[in-house]
């Protein structure tokens, strides 16, 4: 049996995989010709293959193709359709880019655009021709693009390690996940070299020694090696998905899954590749943690940080982020928590002796999971940019003035020294300098507190120790003391600051948090939830010395053309792009993002866990960058504005239900209320006429005869006006199909027995769920029709069938005079009447028919048959027992 | 001669009153008035009649509040009278204790037939046997004869044809039926019923006991 078992494909393996092809058939599908360098005929190979695609008719046209003045390339490129650039002004140069919009709006079946890593003139919608093409193949149009090996994200540290050349533009893994096929275009080293030789390659507009040197034949090698091998494991890849959903066994367990710890440390973000490439080959999901201890960042610090866990994000890794004293336990417990298998860190730089580091702590604790230690390198992008202030932080000017501090503080104790020396010794005066920087250090930063021990020693020993006004010391003992004033006076100051750094960050933690009751609070207790939200974008401002605005859906899941009344700043015109972009995708974009980076504000989508309620845009006054403390604290408000919307969409949602409730009850109450005036009188009428029908008078008959057919007429007129009122709800529950029209024939009565009636329902027709009673009513009266309209006598046939098992359709025949020419629409009309209608109808049998059938969700036809004689079809979704 | 059945008309319509009193006269009936649910209440304390005849809508009270008051004290058949032919009222009505439900405008000969079922049940639950058509229940043996030869039924099968035996000619409502035999747990499992009742109708199909299906409410057992 537990062979059987293993045999069985895992469920959410296929999942995942109809799920990814369900989104595919949706979207476009991406085409990606991957060389290992400039030259190897990516663009000819990608023109070549649309061409043929357009000789089978598809609708083809070109984005961006850079020719580079090849003359077979340009050839081919005459032959397609060509989307002209758009162009852009900035700082008075005018850039030519691809028309993203103008690529929409032509909706092309297939779009070339070459050079996938390329980076788009700044203006342009997104940062990188990725985005645009994301945002093409979302759109359901099939992207054709070019890529070099070097340009992929995982791949850039090892390119740079093999040729020493840094690459800047990259693309993330993650798009080339996504496409439906990759194909490798190579070429022989030799080859392409005797290309080069002959002037094929384009080499930039710049073919400087750099570029030469990187068109080496051992460089070459190693990248057509990599170019190879990349093909090889996406290749992999799906055949592991085939075999997955073929219930081939698979040749691993599947459930891996990798976590990597990462801090600030410019080595980080080679870990996260590395583990990037290790998680692809083995098909298994990912986890980046950052672990933030109570030790605060420095701007560098927290500008790495934001970079790697951003690259992190870009790679398709899950970011988590947690907060721990001790590093690697915080790091095995995510690791528990979420069933990771193994655990990479770095390999510490350097050892020290008396310290163990993290890795070893971390393999002491790890237990079953595995623990790899990685050797990182850095890349040089992690090294450069310059840090630049958070928000949080003070600026520079009260640094000046803390070092002014400092040494005037020094001027004024040397004065003072030397005025009471003579009183109290110099070792005494030493004892006052050094309470005085314990006391600075309690107010400075650390530089000047440095600053001020060192000039406090120094002064000490010039102005005070025999010596005097000389750096020299004569006694043994004094140069004791000397020294150990010095550090004390050091170590003094580096433990108060560290101190203070670390009540800093609690302090700034606590602002955000005490920030976010706050938000709460106002927004749960103020009575106008417009007042609460002014107050809680008011905390918001003031906390990250900020402007915000507030674009709230609204109840058509679309977004308002105006920013909400509580926004301290408008969006200006062009912001709506990057807020529309933001709503629709789920990801915050603006400024400090990948997406349009040029706005003024960067926008957060107001996330609940069961829809978006809007966008929150931050406008950061005071700084250049957004750090990984600021983004965390505005995603948490923004989550907080989400739920106050979300409430509010609640009660208003309450409200409108309720109102619709009441007004139901109002019209059932007047409905009743009609029909009990009406049906009163019947009754009366019903009940005396009975009594007198002993005395055998002609004229009891008719009014008999009368009074019956005012019945059916208020009958009628109330059931048309239930049903227009929508006060008839259906209520299903399981009919054999048989009974159904068993007791409809029984329904209509007299009229039908003057036919033979014949019923034709399949033996296995399978118990359906229907409304019985408003099913019978609807086919009684087609029945009725049937039988009224057609002579004494005749037959009427009833055929019953289950289309795909789903649709119930029931045709009513009869071999009457048909319908009038042209009314197979106007039967169903109120109050139509055919010609040639016996008397004592009202004309509304047939729409309350259609009414009843339609309120179950099916509709009725006529027509007339092929052999004469009316045809009334009722087709009917249903659900059906399983026999 | 024996004692006239009594019957207390609850009703706020004077003339419907009034012929429903002539009516019930011509069948036999003592008949009592009255025209608010309150008034139908104290009436039918004071009077103890073998059957009341309720309309729904009152003006005092409503007809459904009127009858669980009335079933929170007695089991005198109940049958409704009422304009208001929905589905969905009538189950209600039957749910709450209503004995039979009859639509507005009515006939006088349908009233007694109900009338009479109903006075037929309240003779014969205590009974050992009971004779319907050709149709005979053992209810000690848990035994059915069909023409005087035993008629094999499945336990359900039993329970179900007993339930409509005993309560000949008045609607059951699906939900009591389920109950009563399935436990009440069993509520959304209608599909059964249907199919047992199906079974049933055709091992009675020889003799001229009929289950009528009253579509959205119930089943009925119709004697020939």
């Amino acid at each position: 049996m537990n062979t059987e078992e293993d045999d069985r494909p895992d469920p959410d393996a296929i999942l995942a995989g109809l799920r990814r092809e369900e989104s595919q058939r949706k979207a476009g599908k991406l085409f990606i010709f991957l060389g290992m360098c400039p030259g190897v005929g990516k663009t000819y190979a990608m023109l070549q293959a649309a061409l043929q695609r357009q000789q089978e008719g598809l609708k083809v046209l070109v984005g961006i193709v850079e020719t580079h003045k090849r003359p077979e390339t340009a050839a081919l490129v005459e032959s397609l359709d060509i989307l002209p650039r758009t162009k852009l002004q900035h700082r008075g140069v005018e850039l030519e880019e691809f028309d993203l919009d103008g690529a929409l709006n032509r909706r092309p079946d297939l779009l070339l655009l070459d050079e996938l890593a390329h980076t788009n003139a700044p203006g342009s919608r997104h940062a990188k021709r990725y985005q645009d093409a994301l945002e093409l193949l979302d759109a359901g149009i099939d992207v054709y693009t070019t890529v070099n090996v070097q340009h992929i994200e995982s791949q850039v540290d090892i390119v740079q390690q093999i040729t020493g050349v840094s690459i800047q533009e990259t693309v993330p893994d993650s798009i080339l996940d996504r496409a439906h096929e990759i194909q490798l275009i190579d070429l022989g080293v030799e080859k392409l070299l005797d290309r080069m030789a002959e002037g094929k390659v384009y080499m930039g507009e710049r073919a400087g020694t750099a570029v030469k040197n990187f068109f080496k034949e051992g460089n070459l090698t190693a990248l057509r090696e990599m170019a190879l091998r990349f093909t090889a494991e996406h290749v992999d890849r799906d055949l592991e998905d085939i075999r997955r959903a073929k219930r081939v066994s698979s040749p691993w367990k599947t459930s891996a899954r990798l976590l990597v710890g990462v801090s600030p440390s410019p080595y980080a973000e080679s870990l996260i590749r590395w583990t990037r490439r290790a998680a692809a080959r083995l098909g298994c999901p990912w986890l980046v943690v950052w672990v933030e201890t109570s030790h605060s960042l420095s701007p560098a610090d927290n500008e790495r940080l934001t970079r790697s866990l951003g690259l992190a994000r870009k790679l398709g890794a899950e970011v988590v982020s947690t907060t721990g004293e001790n590093v690697a336990a915080a790091l095995i417990q995510i690791a528990r928590e979420r069933n990771v298998t193994q655990i990479v860190v770095g390999k510490p730089e350097k050892r020290a002796f008396f310290r163990r580091s993290r890795a070893d702590k971390l393999i002491d604790v790890s237990g079953e999971i595995d623990v790899c230690v990685v050797r990182p390198q850095i890349t040089s992008a992690a090294v450069k940019s310059a840090p630049s202030p958070s928000p949080f932080r003070s600026g520079t000017d009260t640094l000046v003035a803390e070092y002014s501090g400092a040494a005037i503080l020094t001027f004024v104790l040397v004065a003072l020294g030397r005025g009471a020396a003579p009183y109290i010794g110099y070792v005494s005066v030493g004892l006052v300098f050094l309470l005085v920087i314990t006391l600075a250090s309690l107010r400075f930063r650390r530089g000047p507190v440095m600053t001020l021990a060192v000039l406090c020693a120094l002064s000490w020993n010039f102005f005070f120790i025999e010596p005097q006004f000389t750096f020299v010391i004569g006694k043994l003992e004094d140069i004791i003391m000397f020294g150990m004033f010095f550090i004390v006076a050091f170590s003094m100051g580096q433990l108060t600051t560290r101190l203070r750094e670390r009540e800093q960050a609690e302090r700034r933690r606590q602002k955000v948090t005490a920030a976010l009751l706050r938000v709460t609070q106002s927004a749960a207790l103020s009575a106008e939830p417009k007042n609460g939200l002014s107050e809680a974008l008011r905390t918001i401002n003031e906390l990250l010395h900020a402007e915000t605005a507030l674009v709230a859906r609204i109840s058509d899941h679309s977004l308002p053309g105006v920013a909400h009344g509580a926004s301290t700043f408008t969006p200006s015109p062009k912001e709506w792009g990057v807020i529309n972009w933001s709503y629709q995708n789920k990801q915050a974009g603006g400024r400090f993002t990948d997406t349009l980076p040029q706005s003024a504000a960067t926008w957060f989508p107001l996330q609940t866990s069961t829809a978006v309620m809007g966008v929150l845009g931050v406008k950061l006054l005071s700084s250049a960058t957004m750090d990984f403390g600021t983004r965390q604290a505005i995603e948490a408000f923004a989550l907080q504005l989400a739920l106050v919307l979300e409430k509010e969409h609640f009660i208003q949602a309450i409200n409108h239900v309720e109102f619709l409730a009441h007004s139901e009850r109002l019209q059932r109450a007047l409905l009743d209320s009609v029909s009990h005036e009406l049906k009163t009188p019947l009754a009366v009428i019903q009940v005396s006429l009975e009594a007198l029908a002993d005395l055998k008078n002609p004229y009891v008959d008719e009014i008999q005869t009368a009074s019956r057919r005012l019945q059916r007429v208020v009958n009628n007129l109330l059931q048309m006006t239930r049903i227009e009122s929508s006060a008839v709800q259906p209520v299903r529950e399981w009919c054999v199909l048989g009974d159904v029209v068993h007791q409809a024939c029984e329904a209509v009565g007299d009229p039908l027995s003057k036919h033979p009636l014949t019923t034709s329902i399949p033996p296995d027709l399978p118990a359906v769920k229907l409304d019985a009673g408003l099913f019978i009513q609807s086919l009684a009266n087609i029945l009725h029709n049937a039988a009224i309209y057609s002579p004494d006598g005749t037959p009427i046939e009833i055929f019953a069938a289950l289309d795909r098992g789903k649709i119930l359709t029931l045709r009513i025949a009869d071999k009457g005079p048909g319908l009038p020419e042209d009314a197979e629409e106007q039967v169903f009309q109120k109050f139509y009447r055919g010609p040639g209608s016996p008397t004592g109808g009202t004309g509304l049998g047939l729409s309350i028919a259609r009414a009843l059938i339609r309120s179950l969700g099916g509709d009725v036809v006529a027509r007339n048959g092929v052999k004469g004689g009316a045809e009334f079809t009722i087709t009917l979704p249903v659900e059906t027992l399983p026999p | 001669m024996n004692a006239r059945l009594r019957a207390v008309v609850i009703d706020d319509e004077l003339q419907l009153r009034r012929l429903l009193h002539l009516a019930l006269e011509a069948i036999g009936y003592e008949v009592f008035e009255a025209e608010t649910g309150q008034q139908g209440l104290s009436e039918t304390a004071f009077r103890r009649p073998d059957v009341v005849l309720l309309d729904l809508g009152l003006p005092d009270i409503d007809g459904l509040e009127v009858l669980k008051r009335l079933r929170e004290w007695t089991s005198i058949p109940v049958v409704v009278l009422s304009v208001r032919d929905q589905e969905a009222v009538k189950v209600a009505a039957l749910d709450s204790g209503a004995d039979d439900y009859v639509t507005k405008p009515f006939s006088t000969a349908e009233l007694a037939s109900r009338l009479n079922a109903i006075h037929r049940r309240c003779k014969t639950l205590e009974a050992p046997t009971l004779v319907i058509g050709d149709l005979m229940l053992d209810f000690a043996k848990r035994e059915v004869f069909l023409s005087g030869q035993p008629l094999k039924l499945t336990p359900i099968e039993y329970s179900l044809l007993r339930l409509l035996a005993q309560n000949a000619g008045r609607v059951i409502t699906q939900k009591k039926i389920l109950e009563e035999i399935w436990g009440p747990q069993s509520l959304d499992e209608a599909q059964y019923l249907r199919v047992y009742v199906s079974h049933l109708r055709r091992k009675l199909e020889t003799c001229g006991v009929q289950i009528k299906n009253e579509p959205a409410i119930g089943y009925r057992l119709i004697a020939p």
